[in-house]
């Protein structure tokens, strides 16, 4: 019916969403319920036109390559914009639509109590339009200009509770360390420039392939764009200024952050090492991603073990996830790139619920601090069940979703040991196996701090959130549990094609600047060893999983016992609520833990390590920007050194 | 001639990045982020120069062969960037002005709530 049409969507899906950020500001500024009809309505249409994509482009194997204004290459020169998309470009740009949509319904009901409703609204769809066009365009400098938006709204949408603790120095850091990488990514985006006189990634991509691409102009170009999109995606040493934003923005954007933020940065890494540099052949460059991965994930996890704030947790527990997918992409094969993606498309999902969950804590109590938080599976229920089945997922429980993507990145860096005798990969995995469980510990304490034990009295009056605020948590939460099991299919489906497009960079060049393009400038794709996938059958695992589930379930939920009941707080006595279930200490001396004290015997014995790191992250923002620029100049100096 | 432009563009952002990272007056550190900005453009407009190019407004009939003009893309690209940076500089300005009036100090060594 539509036959040709869907080339018209990825442009028209970015253009939706920049309309509704107009309209919101010309009609919504008094109409309440007419600013919300046109937010969701721009979020609905952006969405169904890039999901009525997946079968040309995911199943067909088409590549949609879209002219602006159809000004197409002349005589091999590319001269307009242009819009390519591939299956790479498509499974970011469905992460980010349901990131998108799930949010806005959210905030419905989230934000009805702030004002300024108006500027929400219009800056939620302009950070959605900058990070959508970012996926989906090919060409180097709109990329750049996407980003800019995209840090601006993510700046305003930081400080939108400006009078919540932080939210203004947090938007400020985000401010000066996002320009920072901002200004990265032009420099190198113009050294690109000043190499091949054009801004088209694909025909960039068939100027630098071979021998012929590392100039040292193109390498200080990929150093900093390499810097510039890493400060995108939050990799250590960007990370600090992430954890603030995180924690201080309402948490429907909290979600827009962690959901597609920093997934936009993922995807450029991919595109610039996989495609515009071909790079991913280097050992040197697989080292330094690998490297870089398996610290942010490590730092990532050591951090939020320390942390006593809930969203501020779940902020570096999104740091240390970005570090797994940087770790498998990193690799460079294709076993590890699937596995990156899967990771990616996971923790869209299950960081999305978690942090929609903190954000219903903070509805119903108004607070996030996990030392007065307490009790609430009794008040909250069926949040309850939603924050368990998210934190079984980040966690890697068998039946959940991020069971599934962990282990394909252990086996795709035990396979990457295997396959280079290099004993580095192999430690790599056991690294990636310990932040997984210290990734449950952490989880465990939260649970145990918020939602069981004691009813403290700051969550005395918690309710149930409205049906309006859990439906997209249960939509998130069924994604979970329907990605794990059907893991096949995802990996057929979505998985599958993006990787393959990310691999073949001759069909991204020939599609956008015309057949044979490609092999005149002598583009051969990436050599990449896929490694046979052989999973953990987890429908058995999936049973008893169930089954342990609902019974600890029934008992949380339904159990009669002390729980649940509220304590009353006494004259000149401190309250215990939180300090009744666990004990530490010496033997002769047993003294009463906190939930969010479970772990007090680790972090004794790494108190180095704690202390140096939370020295590190002083909060001050010089601080923050002397790390990029020190990580700018890493990056700048390896490539140097390793590339040459 | 160009090499100077080079350095001083690269003179330029270095200076900018360790204003950035050393002053503590957070107004010096948004003029610092504006130094990186200058520095970046300048280093755009010296890569679309030539030496001896005309300026690059023609029409179609004007345009010979051997016409020799200056490449006009970059001056574009720093257009956009500069519109850009002004942003910025607007944007962050106005967030000390906020944080002045909550924290009642711009010294960035005391605006660390969050930290840790």
């Amino acid at each position: 019916m539509f036959n040709g049409l869907y080339i018209h969507f990825p442009v028209l899906a970015v253009m939706v969403l920049f309309l509704g950020a107009f309209l919101v500001v010309i009609f919504g500024t008094h109409a309440k319920n007419l600013r919300r009809v046109i937010a969701i309505t721009a979020a609905t249409i952006s969405f169904a036109l890039i999901y009525a994509l997946i079968k040309p482009v995911m199943l067909d194997g088409e590549v949609i390559s879209y002219w602006m204004g159809n000004w197409e290459p002349i005589s091999g020169y590319a001269l307009g914009i242009g819009y390519e998309i591939d299956g790479l470009n498509l499974f970011f740009a469905l992460l980010v639509e349901a990131t998108i949509l799930l949010s806005g319904l959210y905030s419905l009901r989230y934000m009805e109590r702030d004002d300024y409703l108006d500027r929400y609204y219009t800056l939620y769809l302009m950070l959605s339009g900058a990070v959508l066009g970012l996926v989906l365009t090919g060409d180097l400098f709109n990329m750049f200009v996407m980003i800019e938006i995209m840090t601006f709204a993510a700046v305003a949408l930081t400080a939108f509770r400006n009078w919540t603790a932080g939210a203004l120095e947090a938007s400020f850091k985000y401010l000066v360390v996002g320009s920072a990488g901002s200004s990265f990514v032009l420099a190198g985006t113009i050294l690109i420039y000043a190499q091949c006189h054009t801004l088209n990634m694909a025909q960039i991509s068939s100027m630098l392939c071979g021998s012929q691409g590392l100039t040292p102009t193109t390498l200080l170009a990929f150093g900093l764009l390499f810097t510039g999109y890493g400060v995108k995606s939050y990799i250590v040493p960007f990370h600090p200024t992430a954890a603030d934003a995180y924690t201080a923005a309402p948490t429907s954007v909290s979600m827009l952050f962690s959901g597609m933020v920093n997934k936009a940065g993922v995807y450029a890494m991919i595109r610039m090492a996989y495609v515009i540099f071909q790079a991913m052949g280097i050992p040197a460059v697989q080292t330094l991603l690998v490297l870089i991965g398996t610290v942010t994930m490590f730092v990532g996890v050591t951090m939020a073990l320390a942390q006593h704030d809930f969203k501020r947790l779940l902020a570096f527990h999104s740091i240390s996830q970005i570090g797994y997918v940087i770790t498998a992409i990193g690799l460079g094969t294709a076993l590890g790139l699937t596995s990156g993606l899967f990771h990616a498309m996971n923790h869209t999902l299950f960081k999305g619920l978690l942090f929609l969950c903190a954000g219903a804590v903070l509805y119903s109590t108004g607070t996030t601090s996990l030392d007065k938080l307490g009790g609430l599976s009794k008040k909250m229920p069926k949040t309850t069940i939603l924050f368990l089945i998210g934190a079984f997922s980040i966690s890697g429980l068998p039946p959940f979703n991020g069971f599934a993507s962990k282990w394909m990145i252990y086996q795709s860096t035990y396979a990457k040991a295997m396959e280079t005798n290099n004993i580095g990969f192999a430690f790599v995995t056991i690294v990636a196996l310990v932040v997984s469980v210290m990734t449950l510990a952490s989880f465990i304490k939260v649970t145990q701090s918020v939602f069981f034990g004691q009813v403290t009295p700051a969550a005395a009056n918690a309710k149930e959130v409205p049906f309006a605020m859990r439906l997209p948590m249960w939509i998130m939460a069924i994604a979970c549990v329907l990605g794990g099991v059907f893991y096949d299919k995802v990996l057929v489906w979505l998985l599958n094609p993006a990787a393959s497009a990310a691999l073949n960079v001759t069909n991204y060049i020939d599609k956008m600047m015309g057949d044979g393009y490609a092999a005149t400038a002598g583009v051969q794709n990436i050599e990449a060893h896929g490694a046979t996938l052989s999973f953990w059958n987890p429908v058995m695992w999936l049973i008893l999983f169930v089954v342990v589930f609902f019974a600890v379930g029934l008992v949380v939920v339904f159990g009669k016992g002390t729980r649940g009941k509220v304590l009353e707080e006494s004259e000149g006595q401190e309250i215990e609520a939180k300090y009744d279930s666990f004990f530490g200490g010496e033997k002769a001396l047993p003294s009463h833990l906190g939930g969010s004290d479970l772990f007090w015997g680790f972090k004794h014995n790494w108190k180095g390590y704690f202390h140096f790191m939370q020295r590190m992250h002083s909060g001050v923002v010089n601080d923050y920007a002397l790390w990029a620029v020190v990580g700018g100049a890493f990056v700048i100096l390896y490539t140097f050194v390793f590339l040459r | 001639m160009m090499l100077a432009n080079y350095c001083v563009s690269i003179f330029l952002i270095v200076l900018g990045l360790y204003a950035v990272a050393n002053k503590h007056n957070m107004i010096k550190i948004v003029l610092g982020m504006g130094i990186v900005d200058y520095g970046v453009n300048l280093l755009i407009v010296s890569i679309g120069f030539g030496p001896g190019g005309t300026a690059p407004l023609f029409v179609i009939s004007e345009l010979m062969k051997g016409a020799y003009f200056v490449d006009p893309v970059p001056q574009a690209l720093t257009l956009t960037s500069i519109v850009i940076g002004a942003c910025v500089d607007a944007m962050a300005l106005s967030l000390v002005i906020k944080i002045y009036r909550k924290y009642h100090t711009i010294d960035s060594t005391e605006v660390r709530r969050l930290n840790g």
